[in-house]
């Protein structure tokens, strides 16, 4: 899968150059897959403290 | 040559050179953390040094990609106050100018300081909690800190357009206000809520001194942390490039690298100093009156006498001990690390400090000349801007049941109940 924004093996009128540059559907989906993995991580670390919590008693 | 191509040379030249700068600037705040994460484990007793070395870690980590989100954007967004401009989409995480450009060599290398200016702002706020904070609950703190309520005061009062700024000529060019107030008076918020660890304080009122495992690695730690710190002051100047020459400071008036230099250095040994005379040789407290003579010369560290600098810096290692004391006395809050006496209190002084000494003093373009009123202004902006989210937000915490690490578990020791491991082999 190419995912450079420009022609292929061509620089000519490429500003943004990073991948998926022209899909702001792409973007926006790994944005907020970058929020969900940090949101997901505080809950999964608040768990296990909890069931931390419940053995050590 | 033609002057054409000279002008697309310095031009380039430049440019470049920014993008160095503040690479490597970023690369040397990093060495803060480093520092950060001895001092505070150092602190901590030894059945919880690796939770707290977590922790730290985890503070660093968590910031990056959550500046990323909003961090950058609420900068750029509120200078007006809580409605947010428009940009036209820059700055949000799915805008082009939120990754590789050609023709942006800037915001890539900003957004790095920033980012670790936020990690320090987090890093402030993890020592005074350390051992009896549920490390899930620090995370979302420490993101709440660090890409929200610092970037927004930073936003008011360190940004040229900041309401701060162009109304009342406010004048933090090391942000005493919106890192160290912030940080200060947010983990103050949260200490109150938190409680102290078990055995801080007796029944009849009286503290008990809970020694960390290793004074030798905070005191390392603490020396480390001032040699980030030349990065996270040098990367508070603008490096103006072709467009203005030379520096100005982040309000866009001219200023040097020089005196940063003069002042950050009088002023860390005029707090270290202070602090060795009123600690009577106490190492810990004489490497935070280091620290604390930094902050307290932030706010003017591009205008004052060097001279000056120094005995600001004899004050401020002085005042964070009393300061301290009488935290801990009056609202029995246990502030491992003294965080909220040194970067709280002394980033409210600084800040006190340039109305006080330094009124007069001429900005760029229309904002007003530095004075009294708008430092005081900016004092109880900082403060309320860190203290009402920290307390507000760790009161609903603890309500939930979100906050502190049950009893139990701080008895047994955070590193082998919920970590398994041990810091060292016994």
């Amino acid at each position: 899968m190419n995912t450079f924004p420009g022609e292929s093996a061509s620089w000519e009128g490429v500003d943004a150059y990073f991948t998926w540059a022209n899909s702001s559907g792409m973007l926006v989906f790994l944005t907020l897959v970058t929020a969900a993995i940090c949101l997901a991580v505080i809950i999964a670390a608040a768990k296990h403290e909890s069931e931390t919590s419940d053995n050590t008693k | 040559m033609t002057l054409e191509e000279l002008n697309v040379f310095v031009t380039t030249q430049a440019n470049v050179g920014m993008e160095a700068y503040y690479w490597w600037c970023t690369g040397l705040m990093i060495i803060i953390h480093v520092g950060f994460l001895m001092y505070e484990v150092g602190a901590t007793r030894m059945q919880n040094a690796v939770s707290s070395g977590v922790k730290n870690l985890l503070a660093f980590a968590f910031m990056i990609p959550t500046f990323w989100l909003f961090g950058w954007w609420i900068y750029l967004a509120f200078p007006t106050g809580f409605v947010p401009g428009d940009l036209e989409g820059y700055g949000v995480p799915w805008n082009v100018s939120m990754g590789p450009m050609l023709s942006d060599q800037a915001t890539g290398v900003f957004w790095a300081a920033f980012t670790l200016f936020a990690c320090t702002t987090a890093s402030i706020f993890s020592g005074s909690v350390i051992e009896r904070i549920r490390i899930s609950a620090f995370v979302f703190l420490a993101v709440i800190l660090g890409s929200v309520v610092w970037i927004l005061a930073a936003s008011w009062g360190w940004h040229p357009d900041g309401w701060l700024v162009t109304r009342f000529g406010f004048h933090d060019v090391a942000a005493a206000g919106c890192v160290h107030t912030v940080a200060g008076l947010f983990a103050f918020g949260v200490l109150l809520n938190l409680g102290p660890r078990i055995g801080k304080y007796n029944d009849d009122g009286s503290a008990n001194e809970l020694e960390g495992h290793s004074l030798v690695l905070s005191f390392v730690g603490l020396l480390t942390l001032i040699v980030g710190f030349f990065g996270f002051l040098g990367a508070c100047l603008i490096w103006a490039g072709s467009d203005f020459g030379g520096w100005v400071n982040i309000y866009g008036a001219p200023a040097t690298l020089s005196s940063f230099a003069f002042n950050t250095l009088m002023g860390l040994a005029g707090g270290m100093i202070g602090a060795f005379w009123y600690s009577k040789g106490n190492p810990f407290w004489m490497m935070s009156g280091g620290l604390a003579g930094i902050f307290i010369c932030a706010g003017g560290l591009d205008i004052w006498y060097p001279g000056f600098a120094f005995i600001l810096g004899t004050i401020a290692g002085i005042v964070i001990i009393p300061a301290n004391n009488w935290l801990h006395n009056t609202f029995k809050i246990d502030d491992c690390v003294g965080a909220v006496s040194i970067h709280g209190v002394c980033g409210m002084l600084g800040m006190l400090c340039v109305g006080l000494f330094a009124s007069g003093f001429p900005a760029a373009g229309d904002i007003p000349p530095s004075n009294l009123i708008g430092q005081i202004v900016g004092i109880i902006t900082m403060a309320l801007t860190g203290f009402v989210p920290g307390y507000v937000i760790s009161y609903i915490m603890k309500s939930a049941g979100w906050l502190r690490v049950p009893d139990h578990v701080q008895k047994a020791g955070i590193d082998k109940a919920e970590l398994g491991l041990q810091a060292y082999n016994q």
